[in-house]
């Protein structure tokens, strides 16, 4: 009996320094570097900005946070490898909506995890999509395009930056909104690569991001027909949006955030969080990713989740058409 | 060098045809024209049929080198405890972390390689190993792996 | 203010005791991540991009622009050195700059490709000055199936490429082309020959198959019969013979026309420009046979196209504001972070920004010139090490290279097994230069063949109704032709 009690007590005893201490690496994080993940190549726009969050973060962090690149296919690379890390915040990684929903719900990419495999902490940028084409382009409204594309259907060739990316969705989400319309799609990688074919006039419209094209709208090099928000974006003040031409159904954008693998303990999260959210809202940060023409838009917790389950649904209704389309 | 050609090109084949039959099961023409299959299948097949072409050109010749491309007893553990030990490294990287790693990978293989002064080997070691790390990860920010031990 | 006077203002500016300063750690800073393995120019440049935020634009585009260029030097040296190509452009290099460095020339390698490069740079540098924009305009028109046209004249080079005989050759290219169609394939996103394995989505990874292919192969070919009497040989001087001065004079011509073509097209890569420039000159030999044994040619050729592409590919990204490739596309990420966009309107606006960056280019060549050949005897030098430390230097090098990529060991793993698959190629005589060549436009040729069906919509009359298009297929035909017809030299090849 007395040896049941003593197993007991030990036990009790054993289990309270185990919280206790797990609590107390808890209180100490970080103790070493963090490593942030970045599922595409180094140079490219997502990494830019995690460098830009990152320099600035680690100085109220108090240990280095160290920029991961894990490119290729689109990001699956990168997030395959990120879900299989630990949870204890010591790797983190962006997550790109709707790019993460589309890789999960490609059947044929067959990816090993799904939305559940994350713990969102908080959004960094909220890009828009946009419709645009070159300066002395024919089509002066989105109007003028749709009719087009209704008059001769698969002849318009409409740019994407990838297959089922963002922008691959939004034509789909045209066409739907404007049916009779049907759209030539060229798959081309990335925004640099459309406007190279734009401006050779290889594409006669794109489907991309305001942040790619802000600068040039600007110098006057392109024009942009319709942003696809609810709201106009503040760095194309001028162009209206697909809600107000009549198409409210045509939103889409690309965001990009910083999540954990699941299971991340909440006072880590809450730590993380608080630290990122303070660099990006430092002016440095919205300076430089402003100069990018990207609108930092940050979400933290019950908002931030929810607009992931969003995305998601969404994603995967128009991920469904795109595979059975017969011009993908 | 005539048999290792032979032995090759058997391998060659034998990679064409397993690219071949499983380049079919990716559809090869679909609604715009080259599917994923076509290229890999049209590949594997010309691959195969200069193969055979090249098998059948060193069979029959007797001009190719004779002497043998097999390694000395001797030359073939060096070459192989090389492997060994890139392949050792390799796994180990992640697990026991870079420092750790190339310490016991570059001592240890200088060491087989003949090697003999240990003040030299073990100042290459450390500065391979912590030094290389020291600059990669804290000056450069690149990163490499740290292992369970915290090395 | 004309052509010239923008010149003179923009060499002001950039001669300036700080532009200079930073050109300076620029030609460093790039040279070293050209070195030091995997760290590739364009992941070098990213993660120095927050070292130029408290600089001023012109400054840090002046520092960003000499490490893009100082890297094609970098990667040079370990190529001749060691036969691991720094980064990807190197690899041509390998061939004969190795060879080279083997017979005991390794200085005189590099101190050829040092000048040939500095030709290079600042031949395209002028020839920016003078033709940038109607010539830009030009580029534009090559789209995916002028792409795709040139794509397959590359291939035809191959032929040209062949080691023993044509048979062999062909099949490695095969090869190459195959393992290049590991991954997820262009035409529907799906993964192709992946047996599931995540790593492998995004394709084999050319930086650690050529490293095993050349750098792994020849460490394990030594440790089997260590050549110590390389080592010992006396390093000749560090400049050319009157005679390979003659010979390497036509390959750096030749080579800083076709470096700064191709460097007009965006999308080309930097790998490109060498192969060609490497054939080419081979073509062109009076004694084909000595390519892949230590033809100084073979170096000067493509190091020299090497370093004109790399400055000619400035060109679309500052007119028009294309850039050409990943690195120059993370430059153009840096002139929008400091709140310029490049392209016809910058050129009209902030013209003192622009023929600062323009002269800053030329004052760059001069400066990696002054920078490399000092160091090229010593670099040399590390050769005589005891082989054992040289051997696990390389190794060490190697493994780093190949993790630090992506972090992955599976990059490690591959450069590992493919280094035996090139110890035993090298072991029976077949080719590794096909190969490479193959890997290299596998996932080009595909892509541009595929795009320019979507654009089409289906329409296979695009590739003769475009005239360019039409012109370079019919080019690859008279290329194959050519070299069907002229027998290759039926001689044995050691490296290439």
């Amino acid at each position: 009996m007395i040896s049941h009690i003593v197993t007991a007590t030990i036990g009790a005893a054993l289990a309270l320094a185990a919280t206790i201490g797990s609590a107390g690496a808890q209180q100490n994080f970080p103790t070493k570097p963090v490593q942030l993940m970045v599922a595409y190549p180094a140079g490219g726009s997502t990494d830019i900005g995690a460098r830009i969050v990152a320099a600035i973060a680690e100085k109220s962090l108090g240990q280095p946070i160290v920029v991961v690149n894990k490119g290729g296919a689109g990001g699956q690379v990168g997030w395959t490898e990120f879900v299989r890390q630990r949870p204890d915040g010591y790797y983190i990684g962006f997550i790109n909506l709707p790019a993460t929903n589309t890789v999960i719900l490609d059947p044929d990419r067959k990816a090993i995890f799904t939305e559940k495999d994350f713990t969102p902490i908080i959004n960094q940028v909220l890009d828009p999509g946009v419709i645009w084409v070159r300066a002395d382009s024919p089509y002066k409204t989105v109007h003028d395009l749709i009719d087009a594309a209704k008059k001769s259907p698969n002849t318009i060739r409409a740019a994407t930056t990838g297959i089922l990316s963002d922008d691959h969705l939004a034509i789909l989400m045209t066409e739907e909104a404007a049916p009779g319309a049907v759209f030539r799609l060229v798959h081309l990688e990335g925004g640099a690569a459309q406007f190279k074919e734009i401006m050779a006039g290889n594409i006669d419209v794109a489907f991309d991001n305001v942040g790619s094209i802000m600068t040039r709208v600007k110098s006057g090099e392109l024009r942009a027909l319709a942003v696809m928000d609810d709201v106009r974006s503040k760095f194309l003040p001028d162009v209206a949006t697909m809600k107000e031409l009549g198409y409210p159904t045509v939103m889409s954008n690309s965001t990009r955030g910083i999540a954990g693998p699941k299971g991340m303990p909440e006072p880590i999260v809450s730590k993380l969080r608080d630290v990122l959210k303070k660099a990006m809202e430092d002016p440095e940060h919205v300076s430089k990713l402003e100069n990018q023409g990207l609108a930092i838009k940050i979400m933290v917790g019950e908002e931030y989740a929810r607009y992931f389950a969003d995305t998601h649904a969404k994603a995967k209704k128009y991920t469904e058409w795109a595979k059975s389309r017969p011009q993908r | 060098m005539r048999r290792g050609r032979l032995v090759a090109c058997v391998c060659l084949l034998g990679i064409f045809a397993a690219a071949l039959v499983t380049s079919l099961d990716y559809s090869l023409m679909d609604a715009l024209g080259p599917g994923p299959g076509f290229f890999p299948f049209w590949l594997s097949l010309l691959g195969a049929t200069l193969t055979v072409a090249i098998l059948v050109e060193t069979a029959r010749s007797h001009d190719i080198g004779t002497a043998s491309i097999l390694p000395s007893r001797q030359a073939a553990w060096q070459v192989g405890g090389v492997l060994i030990a890139l392949a050792a490294a390799a796994s180990l990287l992640e697990p026991l972390g870079f420092r750790l790693t190339m310490l016991l990978f570059i001592a240890g293989l200088l060491f087989a390689l003949g090697a003999r002064s240990p003040f030299a080997i073990l100042l290459t070691a450390l500065a391979g190993s912590f030094g290389v790390f020291h600059v990669f990860f804290y000056w450069l920010k690149v990163p490499l792996p740290i292992g369970a031990l915290g090395l | 203010m004309d052509t010239f006077q923008h010149l003179l203002a923009g060499l002001t500016a950039a001669t300036s005791l700080q532009n200079l300063g930073f050109a300076l750690i620029g030609c460093f800073l790039g040279t070293l991540i050209g070195v030091l393995p995997g760290l590739g120019p364009a992941a070098g440049t990213a993660i120095l991009i927050p070292l130029t935020f408290t600089l001023d634009p012109i400054g840090a585009l002046i520092m960003l622009s000499a490490i893009y260029y100082g890297a094609m030097y970098g990667g040079t040296i370990t190529s001749v050195l060691i036969n691991v190509p720094g980064e990807a452009a190197s690899v041509v290099t390998c061939f004969d700059g190795y060879q080279m460095a083997k017979q005991g020339r390794g200085g005189t390698a590099l101190g050829i490709a040092a000048i040939g490069s500095f030709v290079g740079g600042i031949a395209a540098t002028v020839a920016l000055i003078v033709v940038a924009p109607p010539l830009a305009r030009i580029a534009l028109s090559f789209g995916p199936p002028e792409f795709f046209a040139l794509m397959v004249v590359g291939l035809c080079l191959i032929t040209g490429l062949g080691g023993q005989s044509l048979l062999t050759g062909l099949v490695m290219a095969v090869v190459g082309l195959l393992i290049a169609m590991v991954g997820i394939d262009p035409v529907r996103g799906a993964p192709r020959f992946t047996f599931g394995i995540p790593s492998l989505y995004d394709g084999v990874g050319f930086i650690p198959v050529v490293m095993g292919l050349f750098g792994i192969a020849e460490i394990l070919l030594t440790v089997e019969a260590p050549y110590r009497e390389v080592i010992k040989t006396k390093l000749t001087s560090l400049l050319p013979s009157r005679e390979e001065w003659r010979r390497s004079f036509g390959a750096i011509a030749r080579g800083t026309g076709i470096g700064f073509f191709l460097g007009l097209i965006p999308g080309v890569g930097a790998i490109i420009p060498t192969f060609v420039a490497y054939v080419f000159e081979k073509r062109l030999s009076k004694t084909p046979e000595q390519f892949g044994r230590g033809a100084i040619e073979g170096v000067a050729a493509p190091e020299t196209a090497n370093n004109a592409y790399a400055n000619a590919a400035m060109i679309p990204l500052l007119t028009l504001g294309i850039p050409s490739s990943p690195t120059i596309a993370v430059l153009m990420g840096a002139f929008i972070i400091n709140g310029l966009t490049p392209g016809p309107f910058l050129f009209k606006e902030r013209p003192d920004l622009v023929w600062a960056v323009i002269a800053s280019f030329m004052v760059g060549n001069v400066i990696l010139l002054i920078l490399n050949l000092p160091f090229v005897g010593l670099w040399a030098r590390l050769l005589r090490l005891p082989y054992q430390y040289v051997c696990v230097g390389t190794l060490l090098f190697c493994v780093i290279g190949a993790y630090s990529l992506q972090q992955s060991v599976f990059d490690v793993g591959v450069m590992i097994v493919c280094g035996v698959i090139g110890y035993g190629l090298r072991k029976i005589d077949l080719p590794l230069a096909p190969l490479v060549l193959g890997l290299i436009l596998g996932p080009f040729i595909e892509k541009s063949l595929r795009t320019s069906l979507e654009m089409s919509g289906g329409d296979f009359s695009i590739f003769y109704t475009r005239p360019i298009c039409l012109g370079l297929l019919l080019a690859a035909v008279v290329v194959l032709l050519g070299s069907l017809l002229r027998p290759p030299p039926k001689v044995r090849e050691s490296n290439a």
